[in-house]
């Protein structure tokens, strides 16, 4: 009798449960109202990475807040919401499920770095999410991806440039490259992109070791550099994880020449490493704090009445920038506002100008890669920032 | 030659983590307990010493002292109101408590701290040490100097020293130990106290040799294959351990890197955990229970 | 004719059953009913929350029947979720083989090498054994980054949707009723491996393993059990998390979420399969909580606004683990329990 009752019950339930196999579909119009238009994004806000992911999330809220006191766009009021994914793939893969299924947004602008990108494919097309992601490795702009537009120069461009510059403008002889990377998918985009231009140039890589983006200590790097005998280092890795390169190489009176790309060039470098920084020369491509370009004008406009002191100037400038693009496409989109009439009017970009905030903008629905446009920028160590070294350059053809 | 600098270097960080084992050992001696918090313990201490020296300007020299007495406080009242409510609860409950601890004291860390990395204010001169080829810095040479002088001193401490008698007593059997006179709770927290002095000087230290932010408590995670390697109540076992994993993990970062592809400096010390117990279940120097039913 | 009390049993079987009155039934009955209905009344995203906590309960079960019931404390318990998950993807993306196939395939390789990580561990005890497991979830943490032919290291691996009799279960709800299903058999399973001898034993040994093996009980046999069956419970949950993020990476499974299955447990209350869910339940719901009050403090004080964040929940966390400690040992389970027996005894005080 008692096991009897079990298993009826058990059958019961088996049975009932197929039964409800019909779901419910995500309602249509997400995120727009009349009056309102709800946004979201993923952005680190938490551990190693935090200090890039604050600055730009802040402007990215800044700038759409600015736009509300202006009367908002085609007479909707944006709200902004920010979920932390602390710079990792899983939590940023919930993250989006939050956004998209408890807060209903348009789009998610932005769904973290390269491994949050990628662990996102699938929710991308699904969810039609509009996105300008903080990653600019070739494999999402080549082939298309119908939602994801480009923020600027490519990872493999960056570090083609910087091998270019190496071999055609650095006074140096003997020269022996150190690549300095991390486990993350850039980090490994980045030490391919070395390794195959430095192949062209005949100039021998010697070392390729790991620098964890969490490091606070870089001696057996630094060791194993300089045994290697690299008289130039290439950094693959943001911001934090460089200082730390950059003080323990100092401490061992190792003094290569150091390269790095764009989300480790930042006025901060050099005032947090001080003299240490003094071989620094780092990619980009977004203006710098002090320029009197109208965009960066604005930004500083902007940066002041929302009381900000952002500490990675470049990322606030970006932020302010993607804002830029989403707050234009929203706008060309008109009344009719859903995620395919935002990735249409964003695909009208012609030489769209943020006023020196980017290099002007373009996306067609053929390609939405960016200007293969970099600038290389060297420190400058008693004015405490980063001065441009070069004007825009591209990687030359081979 | 290079194989001589890896050993060098892998002996200036093995130094501070033996003196995070030490923080560990102390604890364990004397309480029974291993404290997870000691991490957070270090970096909380290394954040309270570069504020001192940045915010309020206070000389380095001053800075450190009063760094000391802000964490022996601390340590004590963790003890009084995280630790002693469970006393006599099994072991599994008080460790659980102290993950607890470092998980809200580094969170915390985050919300007060922030993220940043920042790099501390040497008093030492920058320009480091060159001796026969072999490269040292000043910070790695002084952080060096003061833990094996600590570590001088505890074990004098423990083997002669009144107190540090009655910590082992306690350790061995509270009930017992308060029979012959000993005051428990004051043992307690003073154990818990000096622990975290320890544990200040450890982040003085590493913040000085490395940069400084909220993961700094992840360090000791790595310490902790020390600890266990010189067994868990041995202040020997926890030098020679904290030395070994140091130079075990600048050698495979130096060797193995290049040829496994990266990051085998960071697993290393769990492997060689793993593989010490597997063999002798209570680490090197760490005594066997003996249970009777 | 003996006269029947609130706790009468006539045999052994009584003493044992899941469900003892036929108050009990009807409010299990109750229950399920509701679980049933509830897609549609609540919305997609409580749908998502109560997803997530059948994966948790599934994981936190497990981890109780080796740490709650065995006495074995385990910090390398997503270790085991991560052999489960991966394995599902392997066999799911990589050869298309159905979800009956890739979730107890991946509980099954997880419990060989739950087995095989159990036999050296048998010698340790206590905070060893802690270190030991520790050691090894950080290995395979490394190892999943590492090995990236297998496992995609850093990219990740996708998972496919669930295909049941043709149709692909692409959307929350009807991801819920799979997922409640597997989570039911599996409490059932563990309750009733709990009330038979195994289970007892168990107990023994986590009560004093020397007298246990005095008394008869194979303690190599039943330590190894435990840790079979508790990674076989954590490979499953992983192999259900695979299937609802649709992505996994070796991020997820960190030594903070070992110590948050623990966290769970202990929360809900060690050696109690009822508490492990209510745990589960807790901490899925707790960050949630979080947010909601700090909306309302945003609003209520404007300098607070943006300052919340994922530490927070962190915070939280650390802290509800130490509270929980300190003042209810016994768990969420312990207060349901006292709850209980109040409403029982009403009006009277026992």
């Amino acid at each position: 009798m008692r096991n009897k009752g079990r298993s009826a019950r058990m059958t019961a339930l088996v049975c009932m449960a197929f039964l409800f196999t019909t779901g419910l579909a995500l309602a249509s119009g997400r995120g727009v109202t009349d009056d309102s238009v709800k946004l979201g994004f993923v952005l680190v806000k938490t551990g190693p990475v935090a200090a890039l992911g604050i600055p730009q999330g802040n402007a990215m809220i800044d700038y759409m807040n600015y736009i509300n006191e202006k009367g908002g766009i085609n007479g909707r009021k944006i709200k902004v919401l920010w979920e932390d994914d602390g710079f990792q793939a899983p939590k940023s893969v919930a993250a989006v499920k939050k956004l998209i299924a408890r807060d209903k947004v348009l789009t998610v602008m932005t769904t973290g770095g390269t491994n949050q990108t990628i662990a996102n494919m699938k929710n991308i097309k699904r969810y039609k999410m509009v996105n300008i992601p903080n990653a600019m490795a070739l494999e999402f702009f080549d082939p298309l991806h119908p939602y994801i537009f480009a923020l600027g120069a490519l990872y493999e461009w960056q570090y083609q440039v910087i091998v270019d510059y190496i071999n055609d403008d650095l006074k140096m002889k003997d020269k022996r490259i150190g690549v300095v990377y991390t486990k993350k998918e850039y980090g490994k985009k980045g030490l391919d992109a070395v390794k195959k231009r430095a192949a062209k140039y005949n100039i021998p890589v010697v070392a390729e070791l790991v620098l964890p983006t969490g490091a606070v200590d870089a001696s057996s790097q630094v060791l194993a550099l300089q045994h290697a005998g690299a008289n130039i280092v290439i950094t693959c890795d943001v911001l934090p994880p460089i200082i730390s390169f950059l003080k323990t190489a100092e401490k061992y009176n190792y003094w290569p020449q150091v390269f790095g790309f764009n989300w480790a060039t930042d006025d901060l470098l050099v005032k947090a490493c001080g003299p240490a920084a003094k071989n620094y020369i780092g990619s980009g491509f977004v203006g710098s704090w002090t320029d009197d370009t109208p965009g960066i004008k604005l930004v500083r406009e902007i940066a002041k009445k929302y009381n900000r002191k952002p500490k990675l100037t470049s990322l606030y400038i970006g932020g302010i920038g993607v804002s830029m693009l989403f707050a234009e496409g929203i706008k060309r989109a008109g009344k009719d506002l859903t995620p395919d009439t935002l990735k249409n009017a964003l695909e009208t970009f012609r030489d769209f100008d943020t006023g020196g905030i980017f290099p002007l903008v373009t996306y067609t629905p053929e390609s939405h890669a960016p200007a293969k446009k970099v600038k290389l920028f060297k420190a400058d160590v008693e004015k405490k920032c980063l001065v441009p070294l070069t004007g825009w350059r591209s990687p030359k053809d081979l | 030659m290079y194989f001589l600098e890896l050993v060098i270097s892998g002996i200036a960080v093995g130094s501070l983590y033996a003196l995070i084992a030490m923080g560990f050992v102390l604890i364990y001696k004397a309480t029974g307990v291993l404290n997870f918090a000691q991490g957070e313990a270090i970096m909380v201490a290394a954040f309270i010493c570069y504020y001192l020296v940045t915010r309020f300007g206070v000389p380095f020299w001053l800075a450190v002292p009063l760094t000391l007495i802000a964490s022996a406080l601390l340590g004590a009242v963790t003890e009084r109101l995280v630790i002693r409510p469970l006393l006599g609860e099994p072991v599994f409950s008080v460790v659980m408590v102290t993950i607890g601890l470092s998980i809200f004291l580094r969170s915390m860390a985050g919300i007060i701290f922030g993220h940043h990395n920042y790099v501390f204010p040497s008093p030492f001169p920058v320009k480091p040490l060159q001796m026969a080829g072999i490269v040292l810095s000043h910070n790695h040479l002084w952080s060096m100097i003061i833990s094996f002088s600590l570590m001088l001193i505890f074990f004098f401490f423990f083997k002669f020293a009144r107190l540090g008698l009655g910590m082992r007593a306690t350790a061995n059997d509270q009930d017992t130990a308060t029979l012959m006179g000993i005051n428990i709770k004051s043992v307690y927290a003073l154990t818990w106290g000096i622990s975290f002095v320890v544990a200040g000087l450890a982040g003085v230290g590493l913040a000085n040799v490395m940069v400084l932010n909220v993961g700094l408590a992840f360090v000791a995670i790595s310490a902790f294959p020390a600890v266990i390697l010189g067994g868990l109540e041995s202040i020997p076992g926890a030098i020679i351990g904290g030395l070994t994993i140091g130079i075990l993990e600048n050698l495979a970062g130096g060797y193995l890197d290049q040829i496994v592809g990266g990051g085998v400096k960071d697993v290393t010390p769990f492997a060689v955990l793993f593989l010490v117990l597997m063999i002798k279940p209570y680490g090197l120097f760490g005594t066997k229970e003996v249970e009777r039913v | 004719m003996p006269i029947r009390s609130k706790t009468f049993c006539e045999s052994y079987h009584d003493d044992i059953k899941l469900l003892d009155t036929i108050w009990s039934k009807c409010w299990m009955g109750l229950f399920i009913l509701g679980l049933l209905i509830l897609p549609y009344v609540t919305d997609t995203y409580i749908v998502y929350m109560v997803n997530l906590s059948s994966i948790a309960i599934v994981a936190a079960v497990g981890l109780n029947i080796l740490t709650g019931f065995t006495g074995q404390i385990s910090l390398g318990h997503s270790a085991f979720l991560a052999i489960g998950a991966y394995t599902a993807a392997l066999l799911g993306e990589g050869l298309g083989m159905p979800f009956w196939i890739t979730l107890p395939a991946g509980g099954v390789v997880s419990a060989t090498v739950g087995i095989l990580l159990g036999i050296p561990c048998l010698r340790l005890k206590g905070l060893y054994l802690a270190m030991a497991t520790m050691s090894f979830g950080i290995m395979v943490e490394y190892v999943l980054i590492t090995w990236k032919g297998l496992t995609g290291g850093e990219r990740g691996m996708y998972m496919p949707e669930v295909n049941m009799l043709g149709h692909a279960l692409d959307t929350d709800e009807n991801m819920y009723y799979f997922l409640l299903c597997i989570t039911a058999l599996m409490i059932i399973a563990a309750k009733n491996i709990i009330r038979t001898r195994v289970g007892r034993a168990f107990i023994a040994v986590r009560d004093r393993d020397i007298a246990a093996e005095v008394m008869g009980v194979n303690l190599t046999g039943y330590k190894v059990m435990a840790f079979a069956l508790s990674s076989f419970y954590a490979g499953v949950a992983g192999g259900m998390y695979a299937y609802v993020m649709g992505h996994i990476h070796p991020e997820h499974f960190t030594l903070l979420s070992s110590v948050e299955y623990l966290a769970m447990i202990i929360i809900g209350g060690l050696g109690s399969i009822l508490g492990s869910i209510f745990g589960a339940v807790f901490i899925v719901a707790v960050p949630e909580g979080i947010k909601l009050l700090a909306q309302g403090v945003e609003s209520l004080i404007p300098a607070m606004q943006g300052r919340y964040d994922e530490e927070w929940n962190i915070a939280v966390f650390g802290l509800l683990i130490m509270l929980f400690l300190i003042f209810e040992p016994g768990g969420l389970n312990a207060i349901w329990q006292r709850i209980k027996v109040g409403f029982k005894n009403w009006p009277f005080t026992y």
